[in-house]
């Protein structure tokens, strides 16, 4: 057996190649903690959220949706799945962390914004930015409508086919058969569009720099 | 107010720039040279070429008394340039570092420079006497990430950093037998070399763009990515701060500041313009822009009819097409230092940005 | 043109401006090497938060920042199967031409359509208003081009059906 032959033999099996290196270097640029880039985080569980969602359905039938707003963005709910890549893996497999109280928390705070007239949402951001910490609290209210946009559209598209090939029998999809295309979307669209304008509104109000401070903080919602 | 006196120099980015202390000189750090340009009357001409980085120059900086560029690059290394009557006479300083130089500046004292970089290190650097050129020593701890900017504090031993793990830290980089005693100072008394004195972070983080310490010296304000300003107030040597006071501005995140006086911060970064902010240590403010939005007035309007402009509104959700900005930068003001002093107060400062244009500005 | 498409395309816009705040940065990993962060994913502290605008399901942008580069991502409407392929070739298209489009990923991310990497050299090089207008317009003009061929589409089948079937009646 060739020289050349024994060696390939040797190395094909040989999985050490695909090591990534720089994770077990603790040095290493790809381990940071990323648990530095923010202060200690308030630990809130499911049951504190449905707390405050009870007190904020409370404000809202009393017709106090200021108040209702305020209340929710206070007490936001921060992911706690930050520090090194191999911790945040770790507490991925375990299933620890708090998922459900942060879905729990955006839930209320999608039903406080639907709830909310359009023509109230300006005069009540800018009352709120006015406010001592309003400012902050308009960048955790950016949080929860971009969250609300990625995980209305990752809950659709990972539930329903990606290619929607239940509304056409045939495949070649020249059929016109079948439910409209459009009828699906319509209930997640209009859910959409009402955190759209609010986006738009809050924008108008807080500025760009609220936009940076959503992509920056790694207090996460 | 007079208008800003703008030099358009190129078409390509301004990683840096300075003037020497005559103001004649104005060095610009243009991809890999520093270029050197002269005042002829009201315009700068180039002068020189300084070649000796092969990778992009990050930043530079002249010595006021000396007149010594020190320039530092992406492809690690640090260059002091001397000024020799057949021109200026490049020494590379022994940074040991293994990541690009990214920010450097003269010690108010001039007998050091440091030198940031993406080793997460700074490299304090000397002047060795018996072997005749620049080493350095190394701020290594507690820094985690790229350091981004640096700013000396008065007494040439406190060293103000900023990095991306969005922290802005103060360090002493005290070097026996370069360094006299300093006195005690809110960020310390005794200061061993690599002695942490303050470490900050904003609470939504963002990377540390520019850090700048007071003329006093007293007060430490920074610049992040979260679009804020933050002004830190020191009360005693190992004692929280008195004060720490964050502005979060609706703004684009600013690059660069500078301290006009004690009561007066001047920022400018990727709006394009600089702003003003006022305030102490009870409590600080955006003022608004420096610039005058005299530009988009009526003679640059172009007519539109209504049907495009409608239509440009309702398919893009912007009123008119525009290819030219209305502030004097047309990009990311990447620098910002002060030109004409009087005492503490800048009366004109310099900006530097990504689209090749030094102004200079009348405050 | 729907109600909802100018808020969208408007939140698309204000996110790719505070976005697109870019400046050069050396790689930590490599020594004398400047690459896109976003692509490399080699430092967590240089990524930032990922930003997802949707108008529904169907259409949304996905926008990855970082110190030196972004990436968006666009998912295209697609109603029905005609759609899906008539975007699945538009996109092949264009991203073979890659490198003629400067800020065109030649590789869409999982889960869109195309995807566009802009680093801090594009934004040197060209105006930062002028580079999310292109985005924006994009975004407009591929909706109408993709139901203007399904269109032209139908009609070119309906002919060809037609033409087949005349000898035989």
């Amino acid at each position: 057996m060739s020289i050349i032959r024994e060696h390939t033999q040797a190395t094909l099996s040989d999985a050490w190649r695909t090591i990534d290196i720089d994770a077990l270097d603790p040095d290493s640029p790809a381990n940071f903690d990323t648990a530095t880039l923010h202060t200690a985080l308030p630990d809130i569980s499911e049951a504190d959220v449905r707390q405050l969602t009870a007190q904020v359905r409370q404000l809202l039938r009393g017709g106090d949706a200021e108040g209702a707003l305020r209340g929710c963005l206070e007490t936001p709910v921060y992911a706690t799945n930050t520090g090194t890549p191999a911790a945040v893996a770790a507490a991925a497999e375990n299933g620890s962390g708090n998922e459900l109280a942060r879905e729990a928390a955006l839930q209320t705070v999608v039903e406080v914004l639907q709830s909310i007239k359009a023509s109230e949402m300006t005069p009540m951001l800018q009352r709120i930015y006015g406010s001592p910490g309003g400012s902050e609290c308009l960048d955790v209210l950016m949080k929860y409508l971009y969250k609300g946009m990625a995980a209305t559209s990752a809950s659709a598209g990972g539930s329903g086919p990606r290619t929607p090939t239940r509304m056409t029998p045939q495949p070649t999809g020249f059929s016109q058969i079948g439910p409209r295309p459009g009828a699906a979307t319509e209930s997640t669209g209009a859910a959409m569009s009402v955190l759209l304008s609010w986006h738009e509104k809050v924008v108008e109000v807080a500025g760009l720099g609220c936009i940076g401070r959503v992509m920056t903080d790694w207090r996460r919602v | 107010m007079a208008p800003p006196e703008v030099h358009h120099l190129f078409h390509n980015p301004i990683a840096d720039h300075s003037f020497s202390a005559d103001r004649n000189t104005l060095a610009i750090a243009r991809d890999t040279t520093v270029e050197l340009y002269g005042r002829a009357g009201n315009a700068f001409k180039l002068q020189d070429e300084l070649k000796g980085h092969d990778k992009t120059v990050t930043s530079l900086d002249i010595a006021p008394n000396s007149g010594r560029i020190v320039s530092c690059s992406q492809d690690r290394n640090a260059l002091v340039w001397e000024p020799t009557p057949q021109g200026y006479k490049p020494t590379l300083v022994l940074l040991r570092i293994n990541r690009a130089a990214t920010f450097v500046r003269w010690s108010p004292s001039e007998t050091k420079f440091a030198v940031g970089s993406g080793d997460r290190l700074i490299a304090v650097c000397y002047f060795e006497q018996e072997n005749d050129w620049w080493v350095s020593k190394h701020l290594k701890k507690p820094i985690r990430s790229t350091v981004t900017t640096l700013a000396w504090h008065p007494n040439s031993v406190l060293l103000a950093a900023g990095s991306t793990d969005a922290h802005a830290r103060v360090f002493s980089s005290f070097i026996k037998g370069v360094d006299a005693r300093p006195d005690p100072t809110a960020w310390g008394e005794r200061l061993p070399f690599n002695t942490v004195c303050g470490e900050y972070l904003n609470n939504s983080a963002g990377w540390v763009h520019s850090v700048a310490f007071s003329p006093s010296g007293d007060a430490l304000a920074f610049a992040a990515h979260d679009s804020s300003i933050t002004v830190v107030y020191p009360s005693a040597p190992e004692q929280p701060p008195k004060a720490v006071i964050s502005i979060n501005t609706q703004l684009l995140p600013f690059m660069s500041l500078i301290w006009n006086g004690e009561a007066e911060i001047i920022a400018a970064g990727h709006g394009c313009e600089p702003y003003r902010f006022n305030g102490g240590i009870e409590g600080w403010q955006l003022s608004g822009a420096l610039e005058a939005k005299a530009l988009g007035g009526s003679g640059d309007q172009r007519e539109e009819s209504a049907l495009n402009m409608f239509r440009q509104m309702d398919l893009k959700g912007k009123v008119k097409d525009d290819t030219q900005l209305k502030t004097t930068h047309q990009n990311t003001v990447t620098t910002i230092r002060a030109y004409e002093t009087a005492g503490d107060a800048v009366r004109k400062f310099s900006s530097s940005g990504v689209d090749g244009r030094v102004v200079i500005w009348n405050v | 043109m729907s109600q909802s498409l100018r808020p969208y395309l408007q939140a698309v816009r204000s996110s790719l401006t505070a976005a697109l705040c870019l400046s050069n940065f050396a790689s930590q990993t490599a020594e004398r090497h400047n690459v896109p962060e976003v692509e490399a994913r080699t430092s967590p502290e240089v990524l930032l938060t990922p930003l997802t605008v949707a108008r529904n399901e169907n259409e949304r942008v996905l926008i990855e920042p970082s110190i030196n580069s972004i990436r968006i991502s666009i998912k295209i409407k697609q109603a029905d199967e005609i759609e899906h392929i008539l975007v699945h070739k538009f996109t092949r298209f264009l991203t073979q031409r890659a490198e003629s489009f400067f800020i065109l990923r030649r590789k869409p991310i999982k889960g869109y359509d195309i995807s566009f990497l802009i680093t801090n050299f594009h934004t040197e090089e060209m105006l930062k208003h002028k580079l999310v207008d292109f985005i924006i317009q994009f975004m407009e003009e591929v909706d109408k081009e993709i139901s203007e061929m399904k269109l032209f589409l139908n009609a070119r089948a309906r002919f060809v059906a037609e033409s087949f079937l005349t000898p035989f009646d």
